[in-house]
């Protein structure tokens, strides 16, 4: 198999310093193969989100090893209300992040804009106005297409869907799976919410307190679930449908 | 997006407009000369001649008013240029990097804050001598703190959102998304700050000027003009009255556009 696109090993994280430090993350091991969707689910305060600014390099105090295997990962954000420039229109957004990327070309900055804005679904009329005349559901795709457009291969997608309703839930998860397709991506989709994690994950990692309690491929765990923990978390997912 | 006409902001740059507006003409251009006097006109009251009127040395309130207001104008412009620019780049630096260079400059500001800036003015022009250029200066330097603590407390608030994350990790430098990202963001607070700035300052200069320090004779400023007409408050009241006017006036103006603009941004 080629060299995984993401590899941690042993992870530990801690937050504050000196006695008010704290560990947050213990021994955490988890793979992502290229072109693979890993879930990781867990309660709230469990430390998912940690794990994954450990992965962008937002939280410098950790241990272990944690291999990225792809340049400038990005990371799509739970609040799509936070995660654009509330100053800045759409097509800035996205230009900007090809500025960054060295693209110097005007032309060729605002066409590669308009493409991806369309590629999540959105269009042209989108392209110039400000995140707050867009709804929810429209930030998100923002949000997407601006992870996506330097070309990164890793997607960190922390509760991506949390804040929509689940009509909407269900379309952007069903955009995320064909832009996976599309690019090759691939997926660190980190949710408290089994059913979402179940809709585009082959492989999950159950996290409690810090750790990795259980992880296998997606219908051996949601089947033959080992640790109570993750039987508490399917039994409270089943009892919500 | 409603198209209720917003008063404040219509009035206040209309006001600020004509008193700007008369401040630059008297940079350049006034009826008579400023300073050249005349026995004849002493104390002589408005007239078509002279519409404001003489001062006690018979030379044109109306050309002194506009030069005045010029000078002022100027010297408030100026000071707020270097404690705006000053103070905006200090307050982000400190509010987006933090630790213990912002403690330290925190600290100096908040001690420099607790004194009136006219106080610390004057202590500054006592050491470095008075005259229009150590005015700017000394105010300049002093009006640093408030406009640092003003945008280091916006930058603070933006620099741990996600849309300045999503900027870190596509690989934004940090000057570009201190001035690019965030700064668009703090503008409507920094205007109104500036409003009231603006009015610091020109109250500043007018305290000095009035204390005798600042302008030196026979060139003038609007506060230099009400000091020195104190003594015909009675016997010649259009002395006060012009500089005086033309003064609230600019202050009015510069109150109701940072008003304006922090309804402006409320609603929107
Ligand atoms: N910036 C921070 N400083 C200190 N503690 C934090 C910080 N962020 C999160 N924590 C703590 O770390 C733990 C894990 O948080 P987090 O990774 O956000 O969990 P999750 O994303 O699973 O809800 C929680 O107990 C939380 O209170
Ligand atoms: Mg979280």
């Amino acid at each position: 198999m080629a060299e995984p696109i993401l590899d941690i090993q042993g992870l530990d994280s801690w937050y504050g310093r000196g006695r008010a430090r704290r560990q947050v993350l213990r021994q955490v091991c988890l793979t992502v193969e290229p072109g693979q969707a890993v879930g990781l689910v867990g309660e709230s305060g469990s430390g998912k989100t940690t794990l994954a600014k450990c992965v962008l390099g937002l939280v410098r105090d950790w241990q272990g090893q944690l291999l990225v295997n792809s340049p400038r990962p990005q990371m799509v954000f739970q609040d799509p209300h936070g995660a654009l420039n509330p100053a800045r229109t759409v097509g800035w957004f996205l230009e900007e992040a090809l500025r960054a990327a060295g693209v110097g070309d005007r032309a060729a900055r605002r066409a590669r804009g308009e493409e991806m804005l369309g590629q999540v679904g959105l269009g042209r009329e989108h392209y110039d106005r400000k995140p707050a005349q867009l709804s929810g559901g429209q930030r998100q795709r923002v949000s997407i297409a601006a992870a996506l457009i330097q070309g990164s291969k890793l997607i960190v997608l922390d509760e991506p869907v949390s804040a929509l309703d689940v009509t909407l839930q269900a379309q952007i998860l069903r955009l995320l799976a064909q832009l996976r397709e599309r690019y090759g991506l691939s997926y660190l989709l980190i949710s408290h919410d089994l059913a979402v994690v179940r809709q585009l994950c082959g492989w999950v990692c159950v996290m409690y307190q810090g750790q990795i309690v259980e992880q296998g491929p997606a219908e051996q765990l949601y089947e033959r679930p080992q640790h109570p923990y993750t039987k508490k978390l399917l039994a409270a997912s089943l009892a919500l449908e | 997006m409603g198209k209720r006409r917003n008063w404040y902001l219509t009035l206040g740059l209309v006001l600020t407009g004509l008193t700007v507006g008369f401040g630059a003409l008297g940079l350049v251009w006034t009826p008579y000369s400023p300073t050249a006097p005349s026995a004849a006109d002493r104390l002589a009251g408005p007239s078509l001649a002279h519409p404001f009127g003489c001062d006690h040395m018979g030379r044109d309130v109306l050309s002194r008013t506009l030069s005045g207001a010029g000078a002022t104008l100027s010297i408030a412009l100026a000071v707020l240029a270097i404690g705006f620019v000053v103070g905006v780049v200090i307050g982000a630096l400190c509010g987006y990097y933090g630790g213990v260079v912002d403690a330290l400059v925190m600290r100096v500001c908040d001690a420099v804050a607790a004194f009136p800036s006219v106080l610390l003015g004057l202590v500054v022009i006592a050491v470095i001598g008075p005259g229009k250029y150590n005015v700017i200066l000394a105010l300049g330097v002093l009006f640093i703190p408030s406009f640092a603590r003003l945008t280091r407390g916006e930058f603070l608030q933006y620099r741990d959102r996600d849309f300045i994350r999503a900027a870190r990790l596509m690989g934004v430098g940090g000057l570009r998304i201190l001035f690019r990202h965030i700064l668009p963001n703090a503008w409507p607070v920094l205007l109104s700050g500036l409003s009231i700035g603006f009015n610091n300052a020109v109250l500043a200069e007018a305290s000095m000027s009035y204390l005798g320090i600042g302008v030196i004779p026979p060139d003038t400023s609007l506060g230099r003009m009400v000091s020195e007409a104190q003594s015909y408050f009675v016997t010649a009241p259009w002395l006060v009255l012009f500089p005086a006017l033309v003064m609230i006036l600019m202050i009015l103006g510069a109150g109701l556009v940072g008003e304006g603009v922090r309804e402006r941004m409320g609603e929107g």
